[in-house]
């Protein structure tokens, strides 16, 4: 049964892409995406009782998977030397030459035998991984189908570009899945480039100069964590004689030799998760259509960074290297939050958000106690559900305004209630309790108390968070008209998945202790005690507690009796707001000179002569490239 | 049952206290400024006066911002009362303060909108001083439980000297008090006329006036973890603060936001890493 699922899960998506690709009829594509889609949610729920699992084929289809893989990988780096070459970018073209020298070198002329024992290994980390691709990844690309038409409606093409958007969303989620499944470390290597091209593809996807100019960014940058780990990888196999990611981890670092490869890991994972000073390719995708940047620059493919850095962490306990780590990700979740104060780019505010939130899960891999690694994988599973969802709400409002900019929203309530309320929601679920993001951050603050630097970054980028989100959600409410409510029309698959993100979302935060005894403490693994008790409802630690339930309760409570407010609000007096007595008939108007109307009107608050990012982004390159520097220096 | 009693006892320390501590806040205040001042029940009379008035929104939800402001400040002391975790009242308490802004930001008056960017900003200001002061009170009693820390044997005022002070800039902001009242405050002539309070009126004003007692409350309570050992160091303790507070409010003048920013996380980063190294180092 495991190894149909797994094979399901990996496989799937390769043979619907293709055959997305090969029938070009709307309908039917439509079709093989709801069908892949629902498969991969089946099969990863159906895989949840099996974990831990180890699965070796050896064959696929009566040729050796290895041998299939290598042929691949190399087809891989050839095509994105192409892309070099295509795009003049001496960049690419030297960093995919030197990765394929460097597998060269590995395949043929280092590597003797089999390279690991296991080449799947599903724990129940890799799992909640693929929990996130196949559900997560999967509404996204349903909503992907409402979108696209109406993208390439806006764009008036001539000829639908769908076959290859979708090719590469679908094929991304297999990639996504073999990734985090993968135990070998070539087959790692392999998806790991994959999602790289695939993004690279999926950000140039609108043929723009700009989306161009940002796509061929995207790629030098993941090509040069690509490189970074290529070359560990030839390191780790020198030290230890084979490449069984377990195994790597349990040996620890007992060699000196040992580190260097494991902090170019932890590099190569900074780049994926486009962490400071990479964190402009991550900016520049953001010229995608909105599922692109829900999908792959939200939700999954950035999170492989501190997946594998999660992986990671207990080989570098108590090293140097982790001590740097949780400096380095504390650093970035406040920059990140930083600069997106000084956003009013819809997209870019989530960018910064997605940025700052990664971050923090590296600082928890950094700090690297059972708390810590706990926070970081809650935050993994409510980040990718909140993000999604705050993604294709702004996609969806920006495709009825034509602009996202936080400015154009105001007042977005008046015009579509029911996608304003969803995204307000999702702010809410972004920065307040009892929901899963703040009670990771709750236990992430909690966990990081004990290291000063850490604390300080993370206690300030915080309260940064907090001013950015909550100015967001007020501005799509800020609306002088009241009284009257009338849903909006969306394609029924919009409705379905948004609705859907926003209730699991909601639903996961309940289930958080639940979740916590089902999937995160096997996930912790043999590595670290698991921190916390569940006795009714309520996580406790030896010096903490988080009422889950009794909170959720408490707060639904509080939010039927306010809904229960503002239906008789509706009934009560509604008058303009204040201007001073002067207001005309009209409403936000006042009577100016001469008597005539003038528009009031305040604008948010940016802070753009603090927060902005003229004036921020050299120094927090600077700072993460000192950062990076100690971290990379300190090893050798 | 004796959980029920503190739910109770929360419930009803917020109107209570917090409605006495602003009474006689505006009688020492008027004295200080040579008048007599209105009697210490005032704060009860306007509420109760503001709640019998006819309900007026600009926006309905309005009203949903002002109940659930009022249902996270509520949650937070009860909270408290209940020894529950540190961190966590931090955070509920700070659900409250959104709502609050979340509320004016539902108005397009300029003086709501500016008064609530305002107020974001002054919550900027102050959250990450009492994350610090909770991380301080963590170092020293190796719990984020109230019930632990009250447990502790000696005062934490005499580990935590620093961190009380960087308290005392949070206490300034969040009881709007000069030089930190940007985004309203209790006398209506200020250039943004009642800021972040503009647009609420009637018994929703009642109902923020109310939720903020309730915070008043939190904070005092904050503050009385720092002499916890016994009730005449607690009272004499929270007396002396808040006479300071009303001393510091009448001196001196309302400054600007950036300078609020500015200094305040300047002395307050400051003063915060000061005792927290003491507090590393003395482990």
């Amino acid at each position: 049964m495991v190894n149909e699922l797994t094979t399901i899960l990996v496989l799937l998506p390769f043979v619907s892409a293709v055959l997305i690709y090969l029938i070009r009829v709307g309908a039917i594509r439509s079709l093989i995406v709801l069908v892949t889609g629902s498969a991969l949610i089946v099969c990863s729920l159906l895989l949840i009782p099996y974990a831990p699992f180890t699965w070796s084929p050896h064959t696929l289809l009566g040729v050796p998977l290895h041998g299939v893989v290598q042929v691949a990988d190399f087809a891989l780096l050839l095509i994105i030397l192409y892309f070099g070459y295509k795009h003049r970018n001496l960049v690419i073209q030297l960093l995919s030459v030197l990765q394929i020298i460097t597998m060269v070198y590995l395949e043929f002329f280092v590597v003797k035998g089999p390279i690991s024992t296991d080449i799947f290994y599903c724990d129940n980390l890799s799992l909640i991984m693929v929990l996130v691709a196949s559900i997560v990844g999967s509404l996204i690309c349903f909503q992907a189908i409402p979108y696209m038409k109406n993208h390439e409606h806006h764009l008036h093409l001539e000829k639908s570009k769908q076959p290859q958007f979708f090719f590469v969303m679908i094929l991304f989620l297999g990639a996504m899945n073999g990734v985090v499944l993968a135990n070998d470390m070539t087959f790692f290597y392999f998806f790991f480039e994959l999602t790289t091209l695939c993004s690279f593809l999926l950000i140039g996807h609108d043929a723009t100069e700009i989306a161009t100019k940002n796509a061929v960014r995207a790629l030098w940058m993941n090509s040069l964590g690509g490189a970074a780990f290529a070359i560990a990888i030839v390191f780790i196999y020198y030290d230890l004689g084979h490449l069984d990611m377990q195994q790597v981890i349990r040996t620890g670092p007992v060699a000196g030799l040992y580190v260097l490869p494991v902090a170019l890991l932890v590099f190569s994972a900074f780049t994926k998760s486009a962490q400071f000073p990479f964190q402009s390719w991550l900016l520049g995708a953001m010229v995608a259509p909105t599922p692109v940047s829900a999908l792959l620059h939200s939700s999954t493919m950035v999170k492989v960074g501190v997946y594998f850095v999660l992986r990671l962490a207990p080989a570098i306990q108590l090293s140097f290297l982790s001590q740097t780590l949780a400096v380095f990700g504390a650093f970035s979740f406040l920059a990140a939050a930083a600069l997106a104060i000084g956003q009013s780019n819809g997209k870019k505010v989530l960018a910064y958000s997605t940025i700052s939130n990664l971050g923090l899960i590296f600082a928890c891999a950094g700090i690297n106690t059972p708390e810590a690694i706990t926070a970081g994988i809650l935050l993994i599973m409510f980040h990718a559900v909140v993000k999604a969802l705050l993604f294709l709400c702004v996609g969806t409002i920006e495709q009825n305004i034509d602009s996202r900019d936080i400015e154009d929203m105001r007042g977005v309530y008046a015009k579509m209630p029911v996608t304003a309320l969803i995204t307000v929601m999702g702010v809410i679920m972004m920065i307040m309790p009892p929901f899963g993001v703040l009670l990771s951050k709750w236990m992430a603050i909690e966990a990081a108390a004990r290291n000063i630097y850490a604390i300080i970054m993370i206690g300030l980028g915080g309260a940064l968070t907090v001013m950015y989100w909550a100015r967001w959600a007020g501005t799509l409410m800020s609306d002088p008209f009241a009284g009257r409510f009338k849903a909006e029309t969306q394609p029924v698959l919009t409705w379905f998945v948004l609705l859907g993100l926003c209730v699991g979302g909601g639903v996961m935060s309940v289930a958080i202790p639940w979740l916590y005894v089902l999937l995160v403490v096997p996930a912790l693994g043999g590595a670290y005690v698991p921190p916390f008790t569940v006795r009714e409802g309520i996580l406790e630690s030896s010096f903490g507690s988080f009422p889950v339930v009794p909170l959720c309760i408490v707060a639904a409570i509080g939010f039927l009796v306010s809904i229960w407010a503002v239906r008789r609000a509706a009934k009560a007096r509604i008058v303009s707001p204040y201007l001073s007595g002067a207001q005309t008939s009209e409403v936000g108007t006042f009577r100016g000179p001469m008597n005539q109307p003038v528009k009031a009107w305040a604008r948010n608050y940016y802070l753009n002569s603090i927060f902005g990012e003229e004036r921020l982004t050299t120094w927090v390159n600077l700072g993460a490239g000192v950062l990076l520097t100690l971290m990379m220096g300190g090893v050798l | 049952m004796n959980d029920y009693l503190l739910v109770a006892a929360g419930v009803l320390a917020g109107p209570v206290i917090g409605g006495l501590v602003s009474g006689a806040d505006r009688i020492i205040t008027a004295r200080v400024q040579a008048r007599v001042g209105p009697p210490l029940f005032q704060p009860f009379y306007d509420v109760a006066k503001l709640l019998g008035k006819e309900a007026v929104v600009v926006n309905v939800w309005q009203a949903f911002c002002a109940y659930a402001y009022l249902a996270a400040s509520v949650l937070a002391v009860v909270l408290f009362f209940l020894q529950s975790d540190l961190l966590l009242i931090f955070f509920t308490q700070a659900v409250g303060a959104l709502f609050l802004v979340g509320g004016a930001l539902t108005s397009t008056s300029p003086f709501s909108q500016i008064g609530a960017h305002r107020e974001l900003l002054q919550i900027l200001t102050y959250e990450p001083l009492l994350v610090f002061v909770i991380i301080g009170i963590y170092l020293e009693t190796h719990s984020f439980k109230i019930s632990d820390i009250l447990r502790w044997p000696e005062p934490l005022l005499l580990k935590l000297p620093f961190l009380f002070v960087v308290l005392g800039y949070a206490l300034t902001i969040k009881l709007r008090k000069s030089p930190f009242d940007l985004s309203t405050c209790h006398h209506a002539h200020q250039e943004l006329v009642k800021g972040l309070l503009t647009d609420y009126s009637g018994p929703f004003l009642a109902l923020v006036e109310i939720a903020h007692w309730f915070d008043v409350v939190f904070l005092l309570c904050l503050c009385a973890l720092f002499w916890a050992t016994n009730w005449v160091g607690m009272a004499i303790l929270l007396v002396v603060t808040y006479l300071l507070e009303i001393v510091i409010d009448n001196v001196t003048a309302r400054m600007t936001w950036r300078w609020m920013l500015g200094y305040v996380w300047a002395m307050g980063l400051t003063l915060s890493l000061v005792n927290l190294i003491w507090l590393y180092a003395a482990r």
